[in-house]
């Protein structure tokens, strides 16, 4: 994982600050969700798809491999709303089932959108690390620095946590209290592995919370950091490069319409 | 430490630290301004030099009271001690016995002081209001006449997996040198500088503190808190859950840094530190001072309470053990006197009593021979034939992802076998376990008792019959929440496992056991927790036990059911000796009975001692399977204290 | 004559590091657990309809988990927080949209527990910063999933179960597997200390 995750080249979105990058993000997030028009929701996945081939800084193959989930994120996004949605032109229904024009179109919408925001979000996590983005929130946006190490420690965490729940099934299996024979023992599952995995992070994140304080942490001191978070010309080419990505989709849906349909949402 | 500072402040540098005094003042809080009934003039008067309202934890000069008569002139006193209470007392939340009555103490500057105690007698919580972590990071309730802190302490505790936030192990460092406002220039040298004193040699500091040895990481805890550039060191129990290597390296790291330093440490394995202290304290179970003086002389009069307390001193082993395999009749007449394994908690439950004596559960051997041992036929209790292996392995191989990750190409356990699983971490003990036990993938041959068992669950079930397993933390093992339902539990799932044996009910309810043969398993359950020394605890919560009990409910629970192996992840590891001795000994009884115990342990008193087969495991593979000429009958029992409760 | 100290006391009003610490554990252990249950539930669950719904409350419930443990101000919201952050650190392909979620989604529960001062943590209070958790994801589903263009009875199908769902799973399971965390004496110094422990000190 640790390795898996560690890209091979770096780009502007790389070197940007996190803390920016985020909020650029979030912006982005925020106005592809106010897109109501599939050619825009097309073309927008296109531009980041490729974005995140050519920036993210990973080998093509990984890439790849990150985006395969996408295909599963397109159909669960489409398809409720493909058989179900409402509309006017039914094409075709059976039973419960009516594809209509619209909801069919509304369904790929979605999908196109949701590999829009997947894309987002993906160059983003592949292009920050961590650690990078909670020291430039503490930096630059003043994020206390107890919630910026308590999420930092939680990285460190999960894998202890991972391992334990390898122990915890063994044992259960030991024990002959792993198998879920039937309705009870499913709905028990949570119980069995929650309790113990609840018990033992618990107390470790007492102690560790007590060992980081007993080194003197302070949320409410000044401090020094580490890793520097400053604001450099990568910001400025970063926040154009994403504009340019986002005008590219727009100007291509209204010159290049593929489908060539109005607001995908029902007319109230 | 802030409440160090504050001592500092106060009492020797008024000048220098008032600064960082007052940063504390306002961050230690009391509760001294809110109404309390018991204490309205000392409130008053805590209160008086801090006009708004706050007082600086911990330092709370009395001067009016006898006790501070009796002692010497406050400015003398705290230039001459790095630590010290008076009058302390301490009671943990939600327990009805205070932990510390008026206990005092005071430690001098550049003393070397080594903590010892029983299990439970709170010589790590008195660390700990010592390095003034309570009362300012963990709030327990406490009041003290007096109580002086280090003006910097650097604490390193026990578990090596809970002192680090970050990481990366020069992030983790960079860490403390952040919280002390240390410029970005100058942390590069002095995170090079700490690493090289404890003498962690790094190919790249920024390296994962996941791919350090657990002795690398106490030492990398040793190094951030160098960084504080603490005038004390308390160091508690540090190699408790190393290994030898990392136990050696830990103390040389200790003794390189302490030169100047007040060293304060907890520990039950005072082989490495023994001969550098300059001072023992041994408190009492009930948390009261027994002895406080120079190691020589204390070691030689208190012996046989350290003993008790279950302190791994030198000799401990020889001691148990007598460096001789006791006699047959000698063993049958000391179990008969001593029956269950002692209980060195002092936390018996109010109105029942501690069993003891005769009073107690049959021994192994004279079990009642006619009861339903439900798991079938083949996997009842008695000991198969002397000379018939009840495990035999040939070319197995456990495989994890896809990768052999321990081969073993011969080897045999026979009834009365008790078997060292040793070798360097990550070669494959634990995987081997699993392997026996189904729960990892494996080819070749593994026979328990003769049976070969095809496919990767008739492999789990066949091993189920055959053999117990007991992982390293028992807190895993356990699925109930009530002590007797945990051993009651291995019962049922067997009973219920017999009944429905051939039909599996998708739907439906599943078939129960009848209330003679429920009342049946709940008595046995009580007369296995009696023979492992936890009668009266049966309604307790398994995670409210202590440490040991933990460990002695998951041998009982795993053992209730008679079957001829079992199999130990580390049972010793961590414990303190009395408990270790206690496990150890149960093994030894098991043994006795014609069953066979295979262990993995670090401990090479083990293998020396008590095993009749060494198995060495290195590099994924069993690369050697060596009897030790010990005899499968018989068998070496701990000659515990038997003065327990008298003191 | 006595004087009481607690350095850690006047502080723990607000919430600690440790607090902090725990409530992200906390999310991370039922994130770890979900992870495992969602995968055996999806094999013995007959695929209908959005059946995933029938465990969406396990979604909130590391956010009224927290709350019934710590019982402070702002825990929910930093456990919903901490299981996107998560998630998404990890390389889920739902990224940032995870963290908007899981902000109004933790604001919801918050706003449920500040109706009631932060002072009832019973399982019926819980179960209704559930469905407060719920509101908050169905509040982002109309503007990322455009729900509200769902035949009207898949709509009411699909969001009777989300609250049902969150009801059970964020109010009463929580509810149980906090009790039996405190049987298991592991909540006990999670919880401000009593004035009457100070007060045993001078028996």
């Amino acid at each position: 994982m640790k390795r898996f995750f560690e890209p091979s080249y770096t780009t502007w979105l790389h070197r940007a600050n996190p803390a920016l990058k985020l909020i650029l993000f979030v912006a982005l997030f925020v106005m592809t969700m106010f897109v109501h028009h599939i050619d825009a929701s097309f073309y927008l996945a296109c531009a980041f798809l490729l974005l995140l081939f050519v920036c993210s800084g990973y080998p093509l193959w990984k890439t790849a491999l990150l985006t395969a989930g996408f295909a599963l994120v397109f159909v669960s996004a489409s398809l409720t709303m493909i058989l179900f949605g409402k509309g006017a032109e039914i094409w075709w229904s059976f039973g419960p089932i009516h594809i209509s024009k619209e909801s069919f179109y509304r369904g790929l919408h979605l999908g196109f959108r949701s590999i829009a925001f997947g894309c987002q979000g993906l160059l983003f996590v592949l292009t920050s690390s961590s650690t990078g983005l909670f020291y430039a929130l503490m930096q630059r946006l003043k994020l206390s620095p107890k919630y910026a190490y308590s999420f930092m420690a939680s990285i460190r965490l999960l894998p202890m946590v991972g391992e334990e729940l390898r122990i915890r099934r063994e044992a259960l299996a030991v024990r002959g209290a792993g198998g879920s024979s039937g309705l009870g023992g499913l709905l028990r599952l949570p119980e069995r592995y929650a309790l113990p995995l609840l018990a033992q992070s618990i107390r470790r994140a007492q102690r560790t919370a007590a060992a980081m304080e007993v080194k003197r942490f302070d949320a409410g001191r000044r401090r020094t950091y580490y890793y520097p978070s400053p604001v450099t010309a990568n910001d400025a080419a970063a926040l154009l490069l994403l504009a340019a990505a986002v005008a590219a989709a727009f100007l291509l849906a209204r010159n290049l319409p593929v489908f060539g349909l109005g607001d995908m949402r029902m007319d109230p | 430490m802030k409440k160090a500072a504050m001592d500092i402040a106060i009492e020797i540098e008024p000048g220098l630290e008032t600064k960082r005094g007052k940063e504390a003042g306002r961050e230690a809080k009391t509760k001294a301004g809110e109404p309390h009934g018991a204490a309205p003039d000392a409130d008053a008067q805590t209160q008086s030099g801090y006009p708004d309202g706050t007082t600086p934890a911990g330092t709370i000069d009395r001067e009016a009271e006898g006790e501070a008569r009796r002692q010497p002139p406050e400015a003398a006193a705290s230039e001459e001690y790095a630590a010290e209470v008076r009058a302390l007392r301490l009671k943990f939340p939600g327990t009805q016995q205070l932990l510390f009555r008026d206990l005092s103490l005071e430690i001098r500057r550049g003393e070397k002081v080594l903590l010892l105690g029983p299990s439970g007698c709170g010589k790590s919580t008195l660390l700990q209001v010592l390095g003034g972590v309570i009362p300012r990071v963990t709030e327990v309730p406490l009041k003290a006449e007096r109580l002086t802190v280090p003006d910097s302490a650097g604490l390193v505790f026990q578990d090596p997996d809970t002192q680090f936030c970050m990481s990366y192990v020069d992030e983790e460092l960079a860490f403390v040198l952040e919280n002390l406002a240390v410029p970005r220039g100058e942390m590069d040298a002095r995170i090079e500088a700490a690493l090289r004193e404890v003498g962690l040699d790094l190919p790249d500091r920024h390296m994962p503190i996941g791919d350090l040895s657990q002795g690398m990481k106490q030492r990398l805890a040793l190094a951030s808190v160098l960084l504080l550039e603490p005038d004390a060191l308390l160091l508690d129990e540090p190699s408790a859950l190393l290994d030898p290597e990392g136990r050696r390296t830990i103390w040389e790291a200790v003794r390189r840094v302490s030169a100047r330093r007040t060293v304060i440490i907890v520990e039950h394995r005072i082989e490495e530190v023994l001969h550098w202290v300059d001072r023992i304290v041994l408190l009492r179970s009930d948390g009261s001072i027994l002895a406080d003086g120079a190691p020589a002389g204390l070691f030689g009069r208190y012996r046989a309470e350290l003993r008790e307390y279950g302190v791994w001193y030198p000799g401990a082993w020889d001691d148990a053990y007598g460096g001789a395999e006791a006699g047959a009749a000698d063993l049958a007449a000391e179990n008969a006197r001593r029956g269950a394994p002692a209980d060195g908690e002092a936390e018996s439950p109010a109105g029942t009593q501690r069993p003891g004596g005769e009073a107690n559960a049959p021994r192994m051997a004279a079990r009642p021979a006619g009861r339903a041992a439900p798991g079938g036929g083949e996997a009842r209790g008695e000991a198969p034939a002397a000379g018939a292996p009840l495990l035999r392995l040939r070319d197995f191989r456990v495989r994890r992802g896809g990768r052999t990750v321990c081969a073993a190409e011969a080897a045999e356990v026979l009834p009365g076998d008790l078997i060292a699983l040793v070798g360097p971490n990550g070669a494959g003990k634990s995987s081997l376990l699993l392997g026996l036990m189904g729960l990892l993938a494996h080819e070749g041959v593994c026979e328990f008792g003769g049976i070969a068992p095809a496919g990767r669950r008739a492999a789990r079930e066949t091993a189920a019959k055959h053999a117990a397993f007991v992982f390293q933390n028992p807190e895993f093992q356990f699925v109930t929440n009530r002590a007797l339902d945990e051993v009651a539990f291995t019962l049922r799932s067997e009973a219920e496992r017999a009944l429905r044996a051939g039909r599996r009910p998708l739907l439906g309810r599943r078939p129960k056991p009848d209330a003679a043969a429920e009342s049946g398993m709940l008595r046995r359950s009580r007369g296995e927790l009696a023979r492992f020394g936890l009668a009266g605890f049966e309604d307790r919560h398994p995670y409210l036990l202590s440490l040991g009990q933990k460990r002695r409910l998951s041998v009982a629970s795993a053992v209730v059911s008679d079957k001829p192996l079992l199999l130990l992840d580390e049972p010793t590891f961590g414990q303190d000796a009395r408990n270790a001795f206690a496990i150890l000994d149960l093994c030894e009884r098991l043994r006795a009975s014609g069953h066979a115990v295979l262990m993995v342990t670090h401990e090479l008193e083990i293998a020396d001692r008590l095993a009749t087969q060494i198995w060495r495991i290195e590099g994924g593979r069993l690369v050697s399977a060596e009897h030790t000429g010990r005899s499968r009958s018989g068998g070496a029992f701990v000659s515990l204290v038997s003065k327990e409760g008298t003191e | 004559m006595s004087t009481q100290i607690s350095g850690a006391g006047a502080r723990r009003k607000g919430l600690t590091l440790t607090d902090v610490l725990v409530t992200v554990v906390v999310s991370l252990v039922l994130g770890v657990v979900y992870h495992v249950w969602s995968s055996v539930y999806s094999l013995v669950s007959v695929l209908f309809v959005q059946s995933d719904e029938l465990v969406y409350g396990m979604w909130f419930a590391a956010s009224t988990l927290a709350f019934l443990l710590i019982r402070k101000p702002g825990v929910a919201l930093i456990a919903e927080i901490a299981a996107a952050h998560l998630e998404i650190a990890f390389g889920s392909a739902y990224g940032i949209q995870l963290l908007l979620y899981s902000v109004v989604q933790g604001l919801g529960a918050e706003l449920v527990f500040a109706a009631f001062r932060y002072r009832k943590s019973s399982a019926f209070v819980a179960g209704l910063a559930g469905i407060g958790a719920a509101a908050g994801s169905l509040l982002i589903d109309i503007y990322y999933g455009y729900v509200e263009d769902y035949a009207t009875w898949l709509l009411i199908a699909k969001y009777a179960m989300r609250a049902v769902s969150s009801f059970v799973i964020a109010g009463y399971l929580m509810y149980a597997l906090a009790k039996l965390l405190e049987r298991a004496g592991v909540t006990q110094s999670l919880r401000p200390v009593d004035r009457k422990e100070y007060d045993a000190l001078n028996d």
